[in-house]
């Protein structure tokens, strides 16, 4: 009763918290407001009209909101790479990100699970999925294991930092025999969702650009770039805009495992181009498609190669113990390196998977107007709860928002 | 550490619990096994196709096949060939005041030298067909005729390799005969136009 | 309905009519029979939902709790069926709408719960439309198994199964939807898919072409079946590969495992003229589809579990395709199979398709 009694309270004064503010931080809260009406349009068109008010076809039948799936759901299993060191090591000052971490990672599945539904033909008829009320096709289906695996991270995810603010709300010292078995598991689901995710396309014996043993390790590799990357960024923001203090160390801690995870990803990168491309077989035309163009077929060729020469910069600045430890070249590394992860693993993974289809048939991709909407909304909205999850968990922990005992 | 070994041993043994759970019982190793395997009990279904048999028919035996051919005689406007072809053909021809008879026909079938009206008419019973032997041939089972050359197409007709289906997939079985598709004065199909065009596909593959 | 239901259904005081004559086929034909004919095969009890997979029992009520979550959702059917001040029959229409969408997966049916639904489809056909038509649920008959044989020699892609098989499977016209693609290839190519044309018009057979016909092949080893998260997609007794279009959610996870691109997905609101819908349904055929739902070949459900023969087969003016039951050692595919030289695409991914290719 009395928990209630203080989950009740924690629960006003984060609305008081979130609600009041300074300026800069209501137009932002603005802003992404306004982004997430304009989606929410845009979608309320597409469910009228169907799919079919996508750039999506027969031939390629997955778009933009897979490719923004699957690279979201690296973004979440990023948080693992702070939570290992912090919980295991005891690394205190790791805490303090960990948190953020944690926070992103909720706020990018909520993104993922958004993205799916956006992407459904019948989104009325989703209960058909739920084990219990519907048909769950387990574990025949990857698409079941992967619900299994967003839910279940999303749920560790909310419970771990939710009891450690929940403890710290209350002036308590969190106890680490609860959170740290928590921490164990999420720490393994990380690289189960990853890889569960990967599965889904690499299960494929239909499209032999995805029908590769290495792109679950390298969904893994560019997920532990990409995710901390954009924790880095989002730490040096929260850095210079509110009091929360960070200690130099921690942003060089995590940007080692960025520049570790960077060069794993180009050295498989180079990999899967050798494999291709050393003898041209009938399976690389998706490759060829990408990477060169097939015929007069060339939309994804700026793409790739801003992405892959963003990603080559990145991790040669992260390399660099000299960029890597000034904050300014440390920050544009970060985003390039974030930018060309999620169009390789968006637009440069989904995409041309379809390209050539299974009778080698080139039909090219080009999202519409309101497919765009509807992700831009979407991340919108993750960034409306990243900001609110981050918000709360700021002022908890730097003491601001603490249970006040009725007198 | 003891802990952290353990529950991966948990973990281990939850995933081979449930990927050893499939539900499947995949008996055969490929469709062919499974046709072998089961055919053998096969006692027929209880599918009729007789139904959509539309015309009227003839049941014919050739060789280890039985199966229903369309009758012909009776699709033959002007049969039986004796009702005009009262006379012999030598008095029809020279009798300039009679009218002419099939003049329309032009025999495109092989060339000149294999293949002429009489190659396969009877002048003397125009009521059937005649082999290149001289036997007589009903009208009915025209096909005799034509197997006397195309023998590769008659072994894949009468396996149902080739021609068409002239009823549904279940017995009886009944399969449309040479004449039905080939005219047997020009038996070459004609080309002609694909009865569709898609303009979707145009504007998806832009 | 069985006594033992499982989904919650919405009763709204009227009585359920008495509907001999529902299913539309008038007495004189006793066309019905397609529903009566179940076989005999399927007769075991079957269960829905999560029973279906797991062998739980659930709750009735535990099942409601579940679904009024989902109730936010199907809130279409909600105010359809809230307006109880209207007439008996747009009460009628409600109670079939909020049944129709909380019904389980068709695979997992009794016979009689496929009954039911049939009639109810049937019967919002008709009163949405005045017309009538003829739903099937008629089950797998045992000691079937459907084949296909395609002969490349002959087929002279004239695309008259294309249109037998759009006029026979009500598909959208509006996206010229087609299930089946004929290839043009150069001889002396070999088979070059990427370089054949599926979409030509000229005089056929073209000069130094041939062609060849792809389709669903009804593998035996599906993939698509496979990785459906909701099992909205399976492989029938008789090896038919089918789809409970008001099962699937619409994912297309089935289109991206399919190697011979044999499913299709409305993108849009099919659309098809009401005199050009052909009446002669079945449940996992040709009914009207809705959008947001895959489609495909079904080898004509509608027709082959009756004996006919799937449109494209009949429609082919050249006798290029042939279709049969495999487990028939007499019928004429095993003939096909045991004395020509057969093969079948994509052979090396396991997929066992049920449709094989051959020359003279």
């Amino acid at each position: 009763m009395k928990r209630l009694i203080v989950f009740g309270n924690l629960v006003k004064d984060s609305l008081d918290t979130i609600t009041r503010g300074p300026i800069k931080y209501h137009v932002w809260m603005g802003v992404l407001t306004f982004i997430m009406l304009v989606g929410i349009y845009c979608y309320s068109i597409q469910f009228e009209e169907g799919l079919g008010a996508t750039g999506m076809t027969d031939r390629v039948s997955w778009g933009l909101y897979i490719s923004n799936f699957t690279f979201l759901v690296g973004v979440a299993a990023a948080a693992v790479v702070l939570v290992l060191p912090t919980y295991l090591f005891k690394d205190i000052d790791f805490k303090r990100a960990v948190l953020i971490g944690e926070g992103l990672a909720v706020a990018a599945l909520l993104m993922c699970l958004m993205f799916i539904v956006a992407d459904m033909g019948g989104p009325d008829v989703l209960w058909h999925v739920m084990p219990g009320i519907g048909v769950f096709n387990f574990p025949d289906s990857m698409l079941t294991w992967d619900i299994i695996a967003l839910n279940g991270y999303l749920i560790i995810n909310i419970s771990i930092p939710f009891y450690i603010l929940f403890r710290h709300y209350q002036d308590k010292i969190a106890n680490p025999k609860v959170y740290i078995p928590g921490a164990m598991i999420s720490m393994l689901w990380a690289v189960g969702i990853h890889l569960v995710t990967a599965f889904l396309y690499q299960g494929l014996q239909a499209r032999p650009f995805w029908n590769n043993a290495l792109l679950g390790p390298r969904f893994l590799a560019s997920a532990f770039a990409a995710g901390p990357a954009l924790i880095i960024l989002i730490l040096g923001i929260i850095r210079a805009y509110t009091p929360f203090s960070l200690e130099d160390t921690t942003f060089k801690k995590i940007s080692l495992v960025v520049t570790g995870a960077a060069i794993i990803n180009l050295i498989m990168l180079l990999s899967e181009l050798f494999k291709e491309f050393y003898l041209l077989t009938h399976h690389s035309e998706s490759a060829y498609y990408l990477f060169f163009g097939i015929g007069d077929k060339k939309a994804l060729l700026p793409w790739i190669w801003s992405a892959i020469s963003m990603n080559v910069l990145g991790t040669i600045l992260l390399t660099y113990r000299k960029t890597r430890n000034n904050f300014k070249t440390l920050f544009f590394a970060c985003s390039i390196l974030f930018i060309a992860i999620w169009i390789e693993k968006g637009f440069g993974l989904i995409i041309p998977g379809f390209i050539p289809g299974p009778y080698g048939k080139i039909a090219e991709y080009t999202p519409t107007g309101i497919e765009i909407g509807v992700t831009l909304g979407i991340w919108a909205m993750g960034a409306f709860i990243f900001t609110i999850l981050a918000r709360v968990t700021i002022n908890i922990e730097i003491g601001r928002l603490r249970y006040k005992k009725k007198e | 550490m003891i802990n952290k070994f353990n529950s991966f041993i948990l973990l281990g043994c939850i995933l081979c619990i449930t990927l050893s759970c499939q539900r499947h019982e995949e008996k055969y190793h490929n469709i062919t096994d499974k046709i072998n395997a089961l055919s053998k009990a096969y006692e027929g279904t209880s599918i009729s196709s007789e139904a959509y048999i539309h015309v009227p028919t003839i049941e014919i035996t050739e060789g280890a096949e039985t199966f229903l051919i369309p009758e012909r005689k009776g699709q033959i406007t002007s049969y039986a060939c004796t009702e005009c072809h009262t006379q012999p053909l030598k008095e029809m021809q020279s009798s300039s005041s009679s009218k002419k008879a099939h003049w329309d026909i032009k025999i495109n079938h092989a060339n000149q030298n294999t293949m002429e009206c009489i190659t396969c008419h009877n002048s003397s019973d125009m009521d059937n067909l005649k082999s290149l032997t001289g036997k007589s041939i009903d009208f009915n089972r025209s096909y005799q005729l034509c197997s006397q050359c195309h023998s590769g197409q008659f072994k894949d007709w009468k396996g149902g390799a080739h021609g068409k289906s002239a009823g549904g997939w279940s017995s009886p079985r009944a399969a449309l005969t040479c004449v039905n598709c080939h005219n047997p004065h020009k038996p070459h199909i004609a080309p002609r136009w694909p009865v569709r065009y898609n303009t979707q596909k145009i504007k998806e593959r832009d | 309905m069985s006594n033992t239901k499982k989904w919650f259904s919405l009763n709204l005081g009227n009585k359920k009519k008495e509907q001999s004559s529902s299913c539309g086929c008038g007495s004189t034909t006793g066309g019905c029979n397609s529903n009566n004919a179940s076989a005999a095969i399927g007769e075991e009890k079957h269960k829905d939902g999560f029973d279906q997979v797991f062998d739980v029992k659930m709750d009735r009520r535990t099942a409601f709790k579940q679904l009024t979550a989902s109730l936010m959702i199907g809130a279409g059917a909600v105010s359809t069926s809230c307006s109880v001040t209207s007439g008996d029959e747009s009460k009628e229409k409600a109670q079939i709408d909020w049944e129709e969408q909380f019904k389980g997966n068709y695979k997992l049916m009794t016979d009689d719960e496929k009954k039911a639904t049939v009639e109810r489809l049937s019967r919002s056909y008709q009163l949405r439309t005045g017309k009538t038509v003829d739903i099937s649920s008629r089950n797998a008959e045992e000691d079937v198994l459907f084949g296909y044989a395609f002969n490349i020699s002959k087929c002279q892609g004239s695309m008259d199964c294309v249109n037998a098989c759009v006029e026979e499977n009500n598909q959208d016209r509006n996206s010229q939807m087609q299930y089946i693609r004929i290839h043009e290839m150069m001889d002396g190519q070999g088979f070059k898919f990427n370089e054949a044309d599926d979409n030509y018009y000229h005089e056929v057979p073209a000069e130094g072409h041939f062609y060849m016909g792809t389709q669903c092949f009804h593998c035996d080893n599906p993939p698509c079946t496979k990785v459906c998260p909701v099992q909205a997609t399976w492989q029938e007794e008789d090896g038919l590969v089918v789809i409970d279009y008001d099962w699937c959610i619409g994912c297309r996870y089935c289109m991206a495992a399919c190697p011979y691109d044999g499913r299709r997905f409305n993108w849009t609101e099919p659309e098809i003229k009401e005199e050009k819908i052909n009446k002669n349904q079945h449940y996992l055929g040709n009914r009207p589809r809705k959008k947001g739902v895959m489609e495909k070949c079904t080898f004509c459900v509608q027709r082959s579990r009756e004996g006919q023969n799937p449109a494209c087969v009949d429609a082919c003016p050249t006798g290029a395709r042939t279709f049969g039951n495999l487990l028939d050692p007499d019928s004429t595919i095993r003939w096909v199979l045991e004395n020509k030289k057969v093969f079948r695409l994509k052979e090396e991914l396991g997929t066992e398709p049920k449709f094989w290719y051959y020359m003279d």
